[in-house]
């Protein structure tokens, strides 16, 4: 079920009512996990028993790491864990990915292999709750937190239906404690829970699918060589489209859970305002860097083993935070040149970070421009189906080939750069602050007519219901 | 906020997260926006209404699949029509009812070549019924795929989605006029007049012609008709819209592309008689530019001709019946409500006297 629709709208009236009925909370706990599952069936009703599959594998081999001492046992146990999540994960996501190239690497020595053909369906947001489930077992096993008290709470966490198919991928302690005692929002929650849903919608029916994506889907669909104009707008539009996008989606499911009296991390802080790439990570899908960070970077010896194994540690996250995103050798590629980006950083900040000028406002600015710039050069390999897509837009871009000719019309230019101009002027006055602290400065009329002008505008923007971009991964 | 768990160790019983809620009178700030939006969807709604639009079932693909499911949900041994905009506005299924004494299932899509959904008909053995195909030859013989994507939705439609169309039939489309794709804001934002950009040119977009019934029925939009100045934009469309295919030049091989869409209708055809399913085709009029450019690029002895000597189907062509000559064509495409339903009478006319459809009591 996509928030975009009016299907959710219904489904989600539905649910906050209930939710708020004089039920008791274990009634109302049952109630939100058979929402949750009609939330996800809604796309596929037979990918609700992979939901099942992990509850249930990470529920016992939590129960049984948290009684066994023995560190062969354990080791064995999360071995399980890990097999089940990877193996679905890798069935579902990296089997094609895999068998394709394992049929170029057999045709390189000389065999042709015809493998039977792949029609597999990709269930929706697998990445993000196997992810999940893995956090709790591994805490679990690295006795970062006991395991949940009660199935149904830990059901609810696997499945809780405002983050489920597309993050924030939330840890065990944030959430599983939220389900142990009653609770409904108060009348501000509720207030504030459904402005985020708001906002969410708007950035996503709006922002991304109204001004931006019409100008990537029109750019990256070119086969030939592009006006260097046309080529930036197009991958200029996608980085507020992916923005806008993803972040409407975190936004929209923070405000759903609110509004239900459960609360949610943020996922997003002003990514485009970021100086440096440390910084860009602290950023942008926060939940996904702290768990690389956490589950993958530390583990491999994060920056303690030194220099050389801290840039290896560095790569090897990137380069795997890259493949998470999907089967393709582009996100392999995106991955890693934010690897190698703060790698140069970290090189580069010892040497050059003394200077006063980056301290001083234009310095501040200069780099955040240089960060964006890059980011956008990442950009390319994210959106492009193939290579060769991939080159041509960074020739054009980097006038290294000046001879395409332009597809996009005045009014894509404008509408595009517009919203992009627009989006980084509000994430660097964003930078040091949240969205709540800007909203409380605001009067309540004026916040009124915001809020006001973006539902008018969500509802005759008339949205074509598009699914979210990280659906699919 | 606790984004890491790697410091925390479990006796420490850390606070669960609560998320901050901004200070402020929230209520009012609601009050204010609902009075904004209602406000503004009041004068969005009233500026459409004002313009001609009303209410209107909504032209997309999951209503197209709402009706193609039909035949697999034990209307198979109905009329279904496919083929492109024309047949959708000219055969009025009211009439076609009063005639037959059945509301055939319709199915055709505007800008698209029809011979992928024969195709699809073809391969569902729940289809038994009759089938009108209706060609517009530069739509039919170049296989345009403009709302193609009927036929993915129709096999990967998820729960949601139909729900969402069933709430939308039900909540939304039957009340607002401003709920048109033609009026969406970005479209509206789109058609201004905005400075030209050398190289790179806009090609014309065809504004809104029709209005729309729950099962599909088309009928041509009032404002087409009565208003000339809008009548004269959307001919004038039609115009440019020939001539910018003619400057983007013929496809590398159009005989072969021809001949690809015949040797495909060929077998479905064939697997349909297989299973006797009648097929005739119907070639509705066009007037103006739109019948110049037709007969200058797709002459009737080297497309619609082949199409039936090598199908071996029934065919009705407009240019072989005076009776389907001389109705009005608004804007050269299209028949006019009045004449569409004169069309259809007199199709259904043809179809019981030269193929023996049976009429019903009430239509003979």
């Amino acid at each position: 079920m996509l928030f975009n629709s009016l299907t959710f709208i219904v489904f989600f009236a539905v649910v906050l009512g209930l939710h708020n009925a004089p039920l008791p909370w274990r009634g109302k706990k049952i109630i939100l996990l058979v929402a949750s599952y009609i939330f996800y069936g809604a796309w596929s009703p037979p990918f609700v028993i992979l939901l099942w599959i992990s509850t249930v594998l990470d529920w016992f081999v939590a129960r049984r790491l948290d009684q066994t001492e023995a560190p062969g046992r354990r080791r064995l146990l999360l071995l399980i864990s890990m097999v089940g999540n990877l193996g679905m994960l890798g069935y579902f996501k990296y089997g094609e990915f895999l068998m394709e190239n394992f049929v170029q690497a057999m045709s390189l020595l000389g065999v042709i292999y015809q493998p039977p053909k792949w029609d597999i369906v990709l269930p929706v947001g697998i990445s993000f709750y196997t992810f999940q489930t893995m956090a709790y077992s591994l805490d679990v096993y690295l006795r970062r937190a006991k395991p949940a008290k009660s199935f149904l709470d830990f059901a609810l966490f696997v499945t809780f239906f405002p983050q489920l198919v597309a993050g924030p991928i939330v840890r065990p302690l944030d959430l599983i404690p939220q389900f142990a005692t009653p609770r409904t929002a108060s009348a501000r929650q509720l207030g504030w829970g459904l402005m985020l849903m708001v906002l969410g919608l708007f950035q996503k029916i709006v922002l991304a699918d109204g001004l931006l994506a019409p100008v990537a889907d029109k750019v990256f669909a070119v086969k030939e060589m592009l006006h260097p104009l046309d080529a930036w707008c197009g991958t200029l539009a996608f980085s507020g489209q992916i923005f806008f996008d993803f972040a409407g989606y975190t936004t929209t499911a923070i405000g759903a859970a609110l509004a239900l009296g459960f609360s949610i991390p943020d996922n997003f802080r002003a990514p485009y305002a970021a100086i440096g790439f440390s910084d860009f990570w602290c950023r942008w899908h926060i939940s996904l860097s702290t768990w690389l960070r956490d589950y993958l970077y530390i583990p491999l010896g994060g920056n303690r083993r030194g220099p050389a194994r801290t840039y290896v540690n560095l790569m090897t996250t990137m380069l795997l935070g890259g493949l998470w995103h999907g089967a393709a050798w582009t996100f392999v590629v995106w991955g890693g040149l934010h690897g190698l980006y703060l790698c140069l950083e970290r090189i580069l900040k010892p040497r050059l970070g003394h200077l006063a000028f980056w301290r001083s406002m234009g310095g501040k600015i200069t780099l955040a421009l240089i960060t964006y710039f890059l980011v956008n050069l990442t950009w390319v390999f994210f959106r492009a189906q193939d290579f060769a897509t991939a080159w041509r837009m960074l020739s054009s871009m980097l006038l290294l080939n000046r001879a395409g000719g332009p597809v996009l019309t005045t009014y894509f230019l404008v509408t595009a750069l517009g919203t992009i101009a627009a989006m980084l002027v509000v994430h660097w006055r964003m930078r040091h602050q949240t969205l709540h602290e800007e909203v409380q400065r605001w009067p309540a009329p004026v916040l009124g007519l915001a809020w006001g002008a973006m539902l008018w505008l969500i509802v005759t923007t008339q949205g074509g219901g598009n699914a979210f971009i990280y659906f699919q991964f | 906020m606790l984004s890491s768990t790697s410091s925390f160790k479990p006796s420490e019983n850390p606070p669960t997260y609560q998320r901050e809620v901004p200070a402020g009178r929230l209520g009012l700030t609601w009050v204010a926006a609902i009075a904004c939006f209602l406000l503004g969807l009041l004068a969005w709604e009233m500026n459409w209404r004002a313009y001609g639009s009303v209410p209107s079932y909504r032209n997309s693909d999951g209503l197209w699949a709402m009706q193609r499911r039909r035949i697999d949900a034990g209307e198979g041994d109905k009329t279904v029509i496919i083929g492109s905009s024309r047949l959708l506005f000219d055969l009025q299924l009211p009439v076609w009812e009063r005639s037959f004494g059945e509301r055939p299932i319709q199915l055709a899509l505007e800008g698209t070549g029809p011979v992928p959904f024969l195709e699809d008909l073809a391969n569902d053995p729940h289809f038994t019924g009759k089938l009108l195909m209706g060609v517009s030859p530069v739509l039919y013989f170049m296989g345009f795929d403009r709302r193609v994507g009927a036929l993915d939705l129709l096999q990967r439609e998820t729960l949601a989605q139909r729900a969402g169309q069933w709430l939308s039939m039900h909540l939304v489309e039957p009340f607002f006029a401003y709920y048109d794709e033609d009026f969406a804001l970005m479209t509206v934002l789109k058609r201004q007049p905005w400075p030209d950009r050398a190289g790179a040119p806009s090609p014309p977009e065809v504004r809104k012609l029709s209005i729309h019934g729950a099962d599909r029925n088309f009928q041509m939009w009032s404002k087409v008709e009565n208003d000339p100045q809008y009548q004269e934009m959307a001919r004038r469309t039609w115009s440019q819209l020939i001539k910018w295919r003619r400057k983007g030049g013929p496809p590398p091989d159009p005989a072969k592309l021809r001949e690809e869409h015949i040797r495909r209708s060929v077998a479905a055809v064939a697997k349909l008689r297989a299973r006797g399913v009648p097929v005739i085709f119907v070639r509705p009029p066009s007037a103006g530019e739109w019948l110049a450019a037709e007969e200058g690029g797709f002459p009737r002895a080297e497309t619609w001709d082949v199409l039936l000597q090598r199908t071996e189907a029934g065919g009705i062509h407009f240019q072989d019946y005076p009776e389907l000559q001389g109705l009005t064509l608004p804007e050269w495409s299209h028949l006019s409500r009045a004449d569409a339903e004169k069309f259809t009478e007199r199709l259904c006319r043809i179809l019981q006297k030269e193929f023996g459809w049976a009429l019903s009591s009430s239509g003979s």
